[in-house]
């Protein structure tokens, strides 16, 4: 079974050349930003290992100040509510195009690929027009409606392959056994789906929590988001690097153990969708 | 069970299931979307408001505005270098960590952690590091007495530099899809091929690879559409330059309605992606569709 | 069953849509909003806040917001008349469009009441006049300087470039592999490259216009805009850091400050920050200067912002209110002592003796010099019509697409001079 001859290891070797140096192409970058986000202002860009000890927290104090924890909270309210809105929405109506027999399925599923897809460079004005008439611009509840716009598409399109994994006979005995097809839903179905559901979250909650464009345009100052209040470090004279860098750790960090966590539910969950 | 009005209860509680979704998505989405189509018949202004409709004129100058015409040079150029790039490099490592070096548990995760940085911290870190006189690259090169090109300077460096930046942060997704569609395929059939380790290599292409040409093209379309989506790296990374040759479609969409108010034509210009990305997307679901029937 | 819970869930999200929203305008109705984008002086105004409520019992929320994402938020908030902003920071370049498109008042009136309007800089003042009206108090003006490492043109045995054609030569004596030369903004933009290249371009003899502001013919592909940009050119390309194609304010700061550049021609706002001994090791051997001039004059860079009280501001008295106190001597001269901020616009101020103190610490005539190029600088230093913004960004990409050698210096100005014709004759 084992091969020792040297092409062999050779080879071997190689291929762990390789992996080591993707390992160094995905963090060396993560690295250079916490670096960064320690040093002080007079060091940024002096290289670490010229003046090795010379640190400070001040960047990390400094962003204190700014609106940017505040942000933050926005981010983190909108990114969350939005995924719930859009898994409390999109389940039941994923179960439903997986089990029905509606006609129509098909245009279905290509609507809501298409809406995931389609270029919000497009539509944030029609959809920033509306909010300026309805009063939901610069509201928590306006931008978790636009966000839901793009995450209620994913998770849909992503729980409706979950389901489909589930054999009908399961319902079908759920049924039998007298739950109303609700009750069969929440007692059987979403506990079988829970790692698609958490995959379906994780990725939409990313999705919210990384926007840029959509904050840029219907968020005013009440409910900034994190990704535009980090432009905010981008001045008319300067630019504040550490208080980039800290922005971008912090912007990072929570997410960071949850998709360490998770990504074998991820995994999991994506088998489903890329089957056959 | 099997009754014909209790079937149809049941038909009736699917539909019901749907509406709140199908409201949402109607109201937040579909609404908007059905906005950008009738601006794109406008000449709305920012500034100046409307002035009436212009019917096909806009999307008239499409075909005559150079601008638009590099601009989806640019954008092809960042969707398939982009795109193969990711695919590659997502591909080699999820092979990796399964084949090569399955004994590196943690690092799977390490691998992952990039897809979590969101795009404008994408954009900015990747601008300093190709900054030549803030990168600790350069820097480190430098004592060698080597230096390393600014590759923000010419339009294949730029679009390189877009390409990194984007596939540092994406190819963590193609990776996820490869190590999903790789747990699919039975483990014994490459094991039996690889008796020897001479001929593994050569089994990984002959039988592992063609195994994963559909969950690749699913990755690759659903990259490609992406791709054409390009803005936070681009107004951060290359502002659209040097000179003009990084806007690509969609931030030359950004352009006219933003920078110079043009909502109408930018509106045209979008819905020339949105066409794109129907396309694109009605491709998937037949295909979809396909292999639910299957 | 189901559909009741949909309709309670909806019903709440509506309720807490609402809840949201009232509370969002409840907070905007006891306090001013100001919106202005982040530089030292902001900072320092914003800083002051509680000292503006203290005097008029009006509580001023300042929120300072990025330059990349301030005219984003402004057309958008100004176009859908949102009025969440009720003092708006304002660049002078922007006002024609402004008042073209009804997005800020007239507060003429206020200001000839003011019994100090003379102690304001009158070029900064008449900046903000559009067809006879005032629309904004300029708070800030900035110049361009030179700013050059005495050290390394000493070294060299060079004195500081007088003209344009000097700093060629002065740049191929002192340019080294570890310090370039120069290094001047080149990143496409009306407020970056073009804040700087039409220094060098009135300086050669050259002009946006033929006959500037009757006739708007564009003069773009002129033979004195060529020399301009070819020396523009030459200067980075050849006497440049790796790299200079992209650089903007941030990197040009950073790299002089990090000793790998010697010389630059910027902002006040910039320059100061390279004398800042606090933030740049090199601040000791850094010295300003006039800027280069060259055969038709000297053209200092210049920039002014002020600011104005929006169209749909809900109380107009109390934003001028706040203007008033934002622009006031006490105010400017508080900013001028605790931040990096000689860009004041009254003349009072320079004659503060705590203010001279300080700005003479970073050289003995730091005032003079800059008071002095302020007074060379035309007001229309870049255009003052409305499409400006739109001129701007289609020169500066041209420009741009000349240094990094995408196009030959003729077929850019030959693209803009188009490109200008275009946008005037679409208005």
């Amino acid at each position: 079974m084992r091969d020792d001859s040297f092409s062999f290891k050779l080879k071997r070797g190689f291929g762990i050349l390789m992996m080591l140096a993707f390992a160094v192409f995905a963090v060396f970058p993560i690295l250079w930003v916490l670096i960064l986000s320690f040093r002080p202002a007079t060091q940024l860009f002096v290289p670490i290992w010229e003046t090795p000890f010379e640190l400070t927290l001040e960047n990390y104090s400094a962003i204190i100040g700014t609106n940017f924890p505040f942000a933050l909270l926005n981010s983190a309210i909108t990114a969350g509510a939005s995924t719930l809105l859009a898994l409390l929405l999109g389940i039941p109506a994923a179960f439903a195009l997986s089990k029905s027999r509606l006609s129509g399925k098909f245009l279905a599923s290509w609507l809501l690929l298409l809406l995931r897809m389609a270029p919000p460079v497009g539509f944030v004005i029609p959809l920033f027009l509306i909010y300026i008439n309805s009063g939901l611009i610069d509201t928590y509840a306006g931008l978790i409606f636009a966000y839901m716009s793009l995450t209620l598409p994913l998770v849909v399109w992503s729980m409706w392959t979950t389901f489909n994994q589930i054999p009908n006979e399961v319902i079908e005995a759920a049924l039998m056994d007298g739950a109303s097809i609700w009750k069969t839903l929440v007692k059987v179905m979403i506990p079988i789906a829970r790692p698609g559901i958490v995959a379906a979250a994780i990725l939409s909650f990313l999705l919210a929590w990384n926007d840029f464009f959509f904050a840029l345009i219907i968020t005013r100052s009440e409910t900034v988001t994190a990704p535009v209040a980090v432009m905010n470090f981008v001045s008319y004279a300067s630019v504040d690097w550490g208080a980039i860098a800290v922005a971008s750790i912090v912007l990072t960090l929570p997410v960071v153990p949850v998709i360490i966590l998770a990504n074998k539910y991820i995994v999991q969950s994506l088998g489903g969708a890329v089957k056959g | 069970m099997a009754s014909a009005s209790a079937s149809a209860q049941l038909e009736r509680a699917y539909k019901r299931m749907l509406i709140p979704t199908f409201l949402a998505v109607g109201i937040f989405a579909i609404v908007p979307l059905v906005g950008m189509i009738g601006l794109s018949f406008t000449d709305y202004h920012l500034i100046r408001g409307f002035r009436g409709e212009v019917g096909f004129q806009n999307f008239v100058r499409l075909w005559t505005d150079g601008r638009f015409m590099e601009s989806i040079y640019v954008m092809c150029a960042l969707s398939f270098i982009g795109v193969a790039v990711q695919i590659v490099m997502g591909t080699l490592v999820a092979v990796g960590l399964e084949k090569i070096v399955p004994r590196w548990r943690l690092a799977r995760g390490f691998f992952v952690i990039p897809f979590a940085v969101p795009a404008i911290v994408t954009a900015l870190v990747w601008l300093s590091l190709f900054t030549p006189t803030l990168s600790p690259i350069n820097a480190f090169f430098a004592i060698f007495g080597i230096q390393i090109p600014a590759i923000l300077t010419t339009q294949t460096g730029a679009i390189a530099a877009i390409v990194i930046a984007d596939t540092w942060t994406t190819y963590p997704f193609v990776m996820l899809l490869i190590l999903a569609a790789l747990q699919g395929i039975s483990t014994d059939l490459d094991e039996a091929a690889a008796m020897d380790g001479a001929t593994r290599i050569r089994a990984f292409f002959y039988i592992t690879l063609p195994l994963l040409v559909p969950a690749l093209t699913m990755v690759a379309l659903f990259r490609f559409i992406e791709t054409l989506k390009h803005f936070p790296l681009i107004f951060v990374l290359t502002n659209g330059g040097p000179g003009r040759s990084t806007q690509a479609t969609n931030y030359y969409a950004y352009v006219q309605t933003f920078q110079s108010s043009n909502v109408g034509y930018g509106s045209a210009i979008a819905m020339f992606l949105f066409f794109f990305a129907g396309v694109i997307s009605l491709y998937i679901a037949k295909r979809n569709a396909r292999l639910a029937d299957a | 069953m189901y559909l009741k819970t949909t309709r309670r869930l909806m019903a709440a999200a509506l309720a807490g849509a609402m809840a949201l929203q009232s509370g969002a305008a409840f907070a905007q109705e006891k306090t001013l909003k100001v919106l202005l984008f982040g530089m030292p002086s902001t900072i320092g105004l914003q800083a002051l806040a509680g000292d503006f409520e203290k005097e008029t019992g009006i509580k001023a929320d300042i929120e300072i917001i990025g330059q990349d994402v301030f005219e984003n938020r402004i057309t958008l908030s100004f176009a859908g008349r949102t009025g969440d902003i009720d003092v708006v920071h304002t660049p002078a370049i922007q006002v024609q469009r402004w008042v073209e498109a009804g997005w800020i008042n007239p507060i003429t009136d206020q200001v000839d009441a003011l019994e100090d309007k003379d102690d304001f800089l009158k070029g900064p003042l008449e900046a903000y006049a559009v067809e006879g009206d005032t629309y904004a108090l300029p708070f800030f003006a900035e110049v361009g300087l030179l700013a050059y490492r005495k050290d390394i043109l000493e070294a060299k045995g060079q004195q500081p470039p007088k003209t344009w054609d000097e700093m060629l030569s002065v740049a191929a004596a002192i340019n080294t592999p570890e310090t370039a030369a120069i290094a001047l903004r080149a990143a496409p933009g009306q407020g970056f490259n073009m804040f700087v290249f039409p220094a060098l371009m009135w300086a050669y003899g050259g002009k946006f216009f033929a006959d500037y502001p009757s006739d708007l013919t564009p003069a773009i592909n002129s033979p004195e805009n060529l020399k301009a940009l070819q020396v523009y050119i030459e200067l980075l390309t050849k006497y440049g850091p790796q790299g200079v194609g992209r650089f903007n304010f941030p990197e040009i700061v950073a790299a002089v400050q990090g000793g790998q550049v010697a010389m630059t021609v910027d902002g006040t706002s910039i320059t100061s920050q390279l004398v800042d001994k606090e933030k740049s090791p090199v601040a000791d051997n850094i010295e300003l200067a006039l800027p280069p001039s060259g055969p038709a004059g000297r053209f200092p860079p210049i920039a002014v912002h002020g600011l104005a009280v929006p169209s749909d501001a809900k109380d107009p008295e109390a934003s001028f209110k706040f203007i008033q106190w934002a622009t006031s001597k006490e105010t400017m001269a508080k900013i001028a002592l605790n931040q990096a901020y000689p860009d004041f616009t009254r003349a009072s101020v320079a004659s503060i003796p705590e203010v001279v103190e300080k700005y003479s610490g970073i050289q003995p005539n730091f005032l003079d010099l800059r008071v002095e190029a302020l007074n060379e600088a035309r007001g229309d230093y870049r255009p003052l019509i409305s499409t400006w913004p739109e001129i701007g960004a289609a020169l500066g990409e041209n420009i741009n697409g000349a240094l990094n050698g995408l196009v030959t210096p003729e077929a850019a100005l030959e693209k803009a001079d188009q490109e200008v014709s275009d946008i005037i004759d679409s208005q």
